[in-house]
């Protein structure tokens, strides 16, 4: 029983991080309709950010979150008007758009490895190792921690999307952007925020991830594709769904490495079994389609 | 003697000199590096145009087939280390085998449209390549699996090569150019209009599906043979998946021969960039990705099509590559 509780906790911890790191995926593509394939990409840089940060001048990863979150949403915007922008929308641009991000993301991974080289990196905090008892399990800060941001940035997203000028403006333009170009929204800047907000989105998560995990020039593929789980399970850009997504992703994780003798290479593999589940029994996500919100 | 309407006598005899021609050199010449160079652009040219058979014409990108390139080839070099089996029934095992893996994952993936299947196998790619380095059983695990050598082996596979690129190259045609062609046409543009009209939009993915699974293994198996030793890392590497996505992009996603074009110079450029720069070609794969998506979606096919509607604008030849 009090293993089953400290799974329970572990599962929801995680959850908390894999929300955060999908999140950002679900809005791209649930308002410009594109797979942001350099999400892994920018993930990775957010880890490396973290580490530079810290290990160069001694920044806390935890402060170091709003300045790498600006500079990526910058990025993101610049990526957007540069590249992205370009691409031809409708059937067509969706293969090309595949292409070209994940040409972006090759070239990220490239310069992060003559950057740093390709050993595994951690970022060592002085409370890395501090845990404290929480219902009779042991939980370490570095989670806790990591859960509360998390929770944070999604509540954040949740006012941002419902309750302002530019969350109204681009829930109208996921849902019908001629009609929003009618009305007076300016819909290609919709279009860059938005991709600037998903790339910091993933940025943070990345930095959140640095804390918990080695990472390397190839960190973010999995995560990428943790990220795409919870989005198809989850529905698009609902928060709620997101959450219970990323919550089923981490407990079908989590709870396997209680089996005894059971592989752990294998665990990585049982995302994608549970993706293919999902897109074979429920293709429109566990909870259908949402509006964004 | 007479041909189906949609196959051109002058593709045939082209075909056919050019195989000549690369059938004979090897007598011709006795330069080793130019034979293995030949080679490895003959299971890239076959590689590459199995792939757009999937990415190309149904519009499917596909970033994890190595997947079935890594499980033909160790399933072909068990059956000769294990069962015995003569080299080109190994492989023809081992390309069924990658075909029937490639259905168990592909036919449920295969109902979503494009980037959701693209995707998808990236997971695919992941998941075979782990399952795959731990499966010691198959793969001989870290430590890969060494098949016999034989004498001159190496030199003679060279037409066995040929064959292969020459019989993708082939496929690549009667897929495109029958009315299969156009089924597959209909489905990349719209997949429930197609379906209204009778087109068998699953029959037919699952076939498309199949065979380039079904090439990739026998390519695998080749590659095994070829070098006579391989290692789960990079049969099943992620590298190798992007490999053919950039030949079929640089030569032109969806038309019949543009991947064989990118194949050739893909392999001309790996060879001198891994030589050089071995720390920057992940790099320059993304930036030509990026270039060529920007700046001219067909690739070389484009590039070609552009040229040639320059010099003779009277015999346009728009709409007859794979546009989108």
């Amino acid at each position: 029983m009090e293993r089953f509780l400290e799974l329970v906790i572990a599962s929801v911890l995680l959850a908390g991080l894999y929300a955060t790191m999908a999140y950002g995926l679900g809005l791209i593509y649930g308002v410009l309709r594109i797979v942001n394939l350099n999400h892994g990409g920018m993930i990775m840089a957010g880890a490396y950010a973290g580490w530079y940060l810290h290990s160069e001048f001694g920044i806390d990863p935890y402060l170091a979150l709003l300045p790498v979150g600006t500079v990526a949403f910058l990025v993101g915007m610049g990526m957007y008007r540069l590249l992205v922008h370009r691409l031809p929308r409708g059937a067509a641009g969706g293969v090309q758009s595949l292409l070209l991000l994940f040409g972006v993301w090759l070239v990220m991974r490239n310069i992060a490895y003559l950057l740093f080289t390709g050993n595994d990196q951690t970022v060592h905090t002085t409370y890395a190792t501090r845990a404290i008892t929480l219902a009779g399990a042991q939980v370490s800060v570095n989670r806790l921690a990591v859960f509360g941001v998390a929770l944070a940035t999604l509540g954040i997203l949740h006012i941002l999307l419902t309750k302002t000028y530019f969350g109204k403006a681009l829930r109208a333009v996921a849902q019908n952007p001629e009609s929003c170009t009618l009305q007076g929204i300016r819909v290609d800047r919709i279009y860059a925020l938005t991709f600037g907000l998903g790339t910091a989105l993933a940025s943070v998560a990345g930095l959140l991830g640095a804390t918990l995990f080695p990472f390397n020039p190839s960190f973010g593929a999995a995560e990428l594709l943790k990220s795409f789980v919870v989005v198809v399970l989850g529905g698009l850009g609902s928060v709620a769904g997101t959450a219970i997504a990323a919550l089923i992703l981490a407990a079908v994780e989590v709870f396997p490495t209680a089996i005894p003798g059971f592989p752990t290479y294998l665990t990585a593999a049982l995302g994608f079994v549970l993706l293919v589940l999902v897109l074979v029994l429920r293709p429109g996500g566990l909870f259908g389609q949402r509006v964004l919100g | 003697m007479s041909l189906p309407p949609w196959i051109s006598r002058r593709a045939l005899i082209g075909l056919g000199a050019a195989c000549a021609v690369l059938a004979v050199g090897p007598l011709l010449h006795d330069n080793l590096y130019l034979h293995n160079l030949l080679t490895l652009t003959f299971i890239g040219i076959a590689a590459a145009l199995a792939w757009n058979w999937l990415g190309g014409y149904l519009g499917q990108v596909s970033f994890g087939h190595a997947a079935m390139f890594g499980l033909g080839g160790f399933v072909a070099a068990r059956g000769e280390i294990s069962l015995h089996l003569p080299m080109v029934f190994a492989w023809i095992f081992g390309g069924l085998v990658a075909g029937a893996y490639a259905l168990l994952w592909g036919h449920p993936t295969l109902r979503l449209r494009g980037p959701y299947f693209s995707i998808a196998t990236i997971g695919v790619g992941e998941a075979t390549r782990l399952v795959g380095t731990y499966w010691d059983w198959l793969t001989g695990g870290s430590s890969g699996l060494s098949l016999p050598m034989h004498p001159n082996l190496k030199y003679t596979l060279y037409w066995y090569g040929l064959a292969l690129a020459a019989l993708a190259l082939a496929a690549s045609y009667a897929l495109r150019r029958s009315s299969l062609g156009l089924s597959l046409l209909a489905i990349k543009s719209d997949v429930d209009a197609a379906s209204d009209v009778g087109v068998g939009a699953v029959r037919l993915q699952d076939l498309v599906l199949f065979l380039s699974g079904a090439m990739m293994g026998v390519c695998g198996g080749f590659y095994a043979s070829y070098f006579s030793y391989i290692e789960p890392g990079d049969m099943f590497g992620f590298d190798r998946s992007i490999s053919w996505v950039l030949m079929g992009v640089i030569g032109g996603i969806g038309t019949i021969a543009g991947p064989a074009l990118g194949a050739v110079i893909f392999v001309l450029l790996r060879q001198y960039l891994i030589a050089s720069y071995p720390q920057l070609y992940l790099g320059l794969y993304g930036i030509l990705l990026v270039l060529v998506i920007l700046f001219e979606p067909l690739g070389l096919t484009g590039i070609a099509l552009r040229l040639f509607h320059r010099v003779r604008p009277d015999l346009s030849v728009t709409g007859v590559a794979g546009e989108d």
